[in-house]
Formats: structure tokens, sequence, C-alpha cells
């Protein structure tokens, strides 16, 4: 049975959209919980600027706890938690639950790096100048990390992309469960090429995205 | 202005404790440039961090302009931290922003209208030599422009006091000489107190009122200028001038001086300025019946001040030679040195 690749292209459409949705929904609100925790874990670390051990412990156990899981089984062992929040287990906002769970302590992790960055000397000179643990925050932390946290978070989203894949899993859908169903286990060849070839420009389009937007931002 | 009383800095290293600053009193005076030299791992750092605890002392009481900034309150402490301004070695300068954007940085947080920000940006640009820079971004600025630029953001907030840690140590000799000028401006026309710490003695020699050497923590020895240049006392504060000025007899004068035996009589003569020693040393031979004969000499310069000594034999009756050393000690510092002793 030969699928037409072109009778077949509204179905990609579909997919790409379910790609795109979960990805970008999924990125935003990683990024959410990502951003505050990365800082978080970034001022409360030793000699940080809110030094807190208890809770950089804490945060950075309960980050390492959930990157130690794969996503794979991540995905189904919160299925509990995934009807919960979202009222179904499967469909393509079932998929984004995991997602999230999966990328935003790599994005807290990711985002930490970017600010560890920051020279501690303009941290220091801030300081001097009488600035507010928050202002250091929103003023120097981040306007001088962000052009670096943008490449990390192209990092992230490429990640995302690669891990929406395996969503179909809990029927979320998406160019990588089209692949894997017709593409592998229905051996249709060039529709599992065109879905990888779709997702190769994703990525692609992703990183440029991401390099000019951090570029700017080195000057904004 | 600012007063250490016996103020200690101690970290725990594994286990042991380390003394970064070590028992130090010292007492900076209003409107004076102070410098702290010491080689590196001395605490000189630490010392002037303390200053406005960004390191929180161990022992000791530290006060500045009267206050003891241990006692307030942190929104009491950054109001303080805003009337003392600090430059560093690396500039840390916030890359992300313009020139502009960083002399503004310290009147922003303070929630200064952005009216008044404007034209204090431009007046303290325009007083640091960078008025056309104020657009650009600090990695397109030279070193000795990073520093103005440094500068121009301690002084936005108008503050009494300035720290200055090792501000020109990665500057060539040229920009440091400019920096050096400019922060003597700083002192003389907003009449801001400084302390800055180095180890290069060409630069406390250049712009520094006193100076403190540092030695593991301590203050060895700390004086005037003009003190510690003609007479250090101890060995580290001797490397130390002599990094800028050679201030031990030459052996092998030293040794022909031996040859020569005690009889003779040698004097190191320290003059400053218009005490310059020529003009009094010719004197010398002329109303005395001595003949000076000089062996060794070194002139500098100490705040655009020429300084120097000579090392001189003088040849003559011992009552004539007395007389003269008398005359001549009215205008110039006069030490015998015995052939041994160098
Ligand atoms: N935060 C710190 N923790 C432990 N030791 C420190 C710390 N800061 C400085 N020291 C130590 O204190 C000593 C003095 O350092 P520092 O003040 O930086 O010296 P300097 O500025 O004269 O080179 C050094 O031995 C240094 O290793
Ligand atoms: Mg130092």
């Amino acid at each position: 049975m030969q699928v037409n690749l072109m009778d077949f292209w509204p179905r990609i459409l579909e997919a790409t959209n379910q790609t795109l949705l979960m990805v970008g929904i999924s990125l935003l609100a990683a990024t959410l919980i990502g951003l505050p925790l990365g800082i978080a874990l970034v001022v409360t670390k030793d000699g940080g600027l809110l030094e807190n051990k208890p809770i950089f412990n804490a945060l950075s156990s309960v980050v390492n706890f959930f990157r130690s899981i794969p996503f794979i089984i991540l995905l189904v062992a919160i299925l509990p938690i995934t009807r919960f929040i979202v009222g179904s287990s499967i469909g393509t906002a079932a998929a984004v639950v995991p997602l999230v769970i999966f990328s935003a302590p790599y994005i807290a992790r990711l985002v930490e790096s970017s600010l560890l960055e920051v020279k501690s000397g303009v941290i220091e000179a801030a300081e001097a100048m009488g600035a507010t643990p928050w202002q250091i925050i929103a003023r120097v932390y981040i306007p001088e990390a962000l052009s670096s946290i943008v490449l990390n978070l192209t990092i992230a989203t490429i990640g995302l992309v690669g891990a929406s894949a395996m969503a179909g899993f809990v029927g979320g859908g998406g160019l990588g469960d089209l692949a894997i169903s017709y593409g592998y286990q229905r051996f249709e060849t060039d529709i599992m090429i065109a879905t990888v070839l779709l997702l190769v420009v994703i990525v692609q389009i992703t990183q440029t995205i991401g390099n000019v937007v951090s570029k700017k931002i080195r000057r904004q | 202005m600012i007063e250490f009383e016996g103020v200690s800095k101690i970290y725990e290293h594994n286990g042991n404790e380390l003394r970064a600053v070590d028992q130090v009193d010292l007492s900076v005076n209003k409107g004076e440039i102070f410098g702290v030299i010491g080689y590196s791992g001395a605490g000189k750092s630490t010392l002037v961090r303390l200053v406005n605890l960004l390191e929180y002392p161990s022992e000791g009481r530290l006060l500045v302009d009267g206050e003891d900034l241990t006692q307030l309150s942190k929104p009491e402490l950054r109001k303080v931290r805003k009337r003392i301004g600090m430059i560093f070695q690396h500039f840390n300068l916030l890359e992300s922003k313009t020139v502009r954007h960083n002399v503004a940085f310290p009147l922003a947080i303070s929630g200064v209208p952005k009216k008044d920000i404007d034209a204090r940006v431009e007046e303290i640009l325009e007083f640091v030599g960078l008025s056309d820079k104020a657009r650009q971004y600090p990695d397109q600025l030279s070193g000795g422009q990073k520093q103005r630029v440094g500068i121009a953001r301690a002084l936005a907030t108008s503050p009494d006091i300035l720290l200055c840690d090792e501000a020109t140590s990665a500057l060539d000799p040229e920009t440091t000489k400019s920096i050096l000028k400019l922060l003597r401006r700083v002192r003389d026309e907003y009449n801001i107190t400084i302390l800055m710490i180095t180890h290069e003695m060409n630069v406390v020699r250049e712009v520094c009122d006193r100076i403190a050497v540092m030695e593991h923590g301590r203050v060895i020895e700390q004086g005037s200028i003009f003190d510690l240049f003609s007479q250090p006392e101890h060995p580290t504060t001797k490397n130390f001038v002599r990094t800028v000025m050679e201030n031990e007899i030459p052996a092998s004068i030293l040794e022909g001086i031996e040859n020569r035996g005690a009889s003779r009589h040698i004097y190191r003569v320290t003059f400053v300025n218009e005490s310059a020693g020529q003009p009094v040393l010719s004197g010398v031979s002329k109303s005395f019946e001595v003949e000076v004969n000089v062996l060794f000499g070194q002139i500098t310069e100490l705040q655009g001040i020429p300084f120097g000594h000579l090392v001189v034999e003088l040849q003559g009756e011992d009552k004539e030679i007395v007389r003269a050393i008398d005359s001549i000690q009215r205008s110039v510092t006069v030490q015998e040195v015995k052939a041994h002793a160098g």
C-alpha cells in the first residue's frame, strides 16, 4: 500500500502545526519556570547575591532529579499528573505537560550557566554602587547574560523538537509521530524522509533565528 | 574620613585561619590621596573592600566619615555606598550597555529623573573627556577609555570617597600617567578623598600624598611620600623604593669607600625641589675650606616635584666639615654614611 506524498501533504502540514504548537507552548511554559529557577540557583549559590544553602540545595536536587529521568519514562510516569492538569492523558495538550517538566529543569541549568558567565566583578561593582539584589538581577544579570540565554534557549528549543517526536507516544501527534507511525511502522520511506527533512528545516531555522537574535541583543 | 582601628579580616582556609588583613590602623584624611602598596596577596584588595563593606571586618572598627557601617541596616548601607565610588583593575563595565548607560547606571538605580540623569552624564563624560564616546560600547574602547568610563560611573553620584583597586595595573605606562592625572583632577576639583591600592611604586610616587606599605595583611610602614622615599625603614619598603629609585649605594662605590678607610667623611644628602642639592653643595665649597666630591646620586620625581639624594665625600679639616654640614643641614637632610653600614 503506497501512499502518495502529495495526497499526504495535508497530514504533514497538520503534524507540522502540532509540532510547532507543542514546542512553542512547552518552550514558553518551561522558560517561565526555568528562567526564575535558574536565577534562583545563581543567587542562592555559595557566595551568591542572596546566598542561601538550604534553598539552593533543595532547588538543585529537584532540578537534578527531573534531569536524570529519561524523557520516555517521564512521559509515561507522569500520565496521572498530566490527566490532572489538562483533563486528559492523550492529545497535543497532554504532550505539553511532560515536555514542560522535561525541559524546565534543563532550561534552569542553561540559564544558570549563562548567568554564571557574567563576571563577578561586574556584579560587585553594582553592589558597590548600592544596587539592591533585585536591581542587580534585573539590570545586570539578565541584560548582561541575555545574549547567552537566547543561545541556550535555542539549544533547549531544539531539544524540545526532538523530545516532541516521542510525545506521539501519548497521542500528541506531530512530525515525529508521523515519521514513526507511517514511515517506520508502515515502511512509507518517502513520508519518513519528508518529515525528517521538515524537522531538519525546523531545527536549522530555529538555530538561525537564535543566532541572529542573540547577536542583536548583544548590541541592543 | 576613613579610619581603620585594629581592623582584621580573617578567612577560613580548610580549617586554617588566614588573616588577609591583620590588625590594621590607618587614617585617611579628607581630600587626601592615600596609597596602599604591597605585593600580590598582601591583603590590599581586601583592605579597600572593607571600606564599603564588600567584605565584613572580623575584628576592629572601621569608620567612614565617623560612621560605623556595620551598624547600618541594608537600605542604609546602600545609601552610604552611593557616596563611595569604586573603580577596578578590570573596569567591570556593563558590556551590554553603552558608555552613557554605564555612567547612568548608579543614578538610574537611585531613581533620579531621566532629565537629570542625562544632564549629569553629559557633564561627567565631559569631565573625563569622553563626550564623543557616549554611544559606544565598552568593547569598542581602549583600556584607558574604559577606565575613564569607570571613573565617570564612580563619580556620577557625586561621592565623597573614591576607592581604586589597582585602577591602572591593566594599563600601559602612558595611559597610566593620564589616568593618574585624571584622578588628581578628581581630588583637586571635587575634593574627593581617594584611597588607592597598587603594587606599583611609580603610581604612588605620581599621585599619593601619603602611603602605607602592606605585607601579610599588616601595615608595616606608613608616612608621607617624602618620608618613605627618603628614609624607608622596612626591607619591603626599601625594595619598593628601589623599583623607582636606587637608594642603596652600589657595592663598587662602597668598596671604594671602605678601601679609603674610616677617616673619610661620606654623607648622604637628600634634597627636595628648591632645596636642590647642587647650588647648596657648590656654595659649601665656596664658603668653607672643604672640597665636595660626588660619589653617587639619583633624582626622581615625587608628585611632580624633583626629589633625590647624592652621596658625597667631603674633604677638608674636621672642623671645617662640621661647620659645612651644619650650614647645609638648614636646607637639606644630611646623614653620615658609615663605611660598613652603607
Ligand atoms: N574570599 C576569600 N576567601 C579566602 N581567602 C581570600 C579571599 N579573598 C582574599 N583571600 C586571601 O587573602 C589574601 C589577600 O588577598 P588580597 O586582598 O586579594 O591581596 P592583594 O589585593 O594584596 O593581592 C590572599 O592570600 C588571598 O588568597
Ligand atoms: Mg588585589
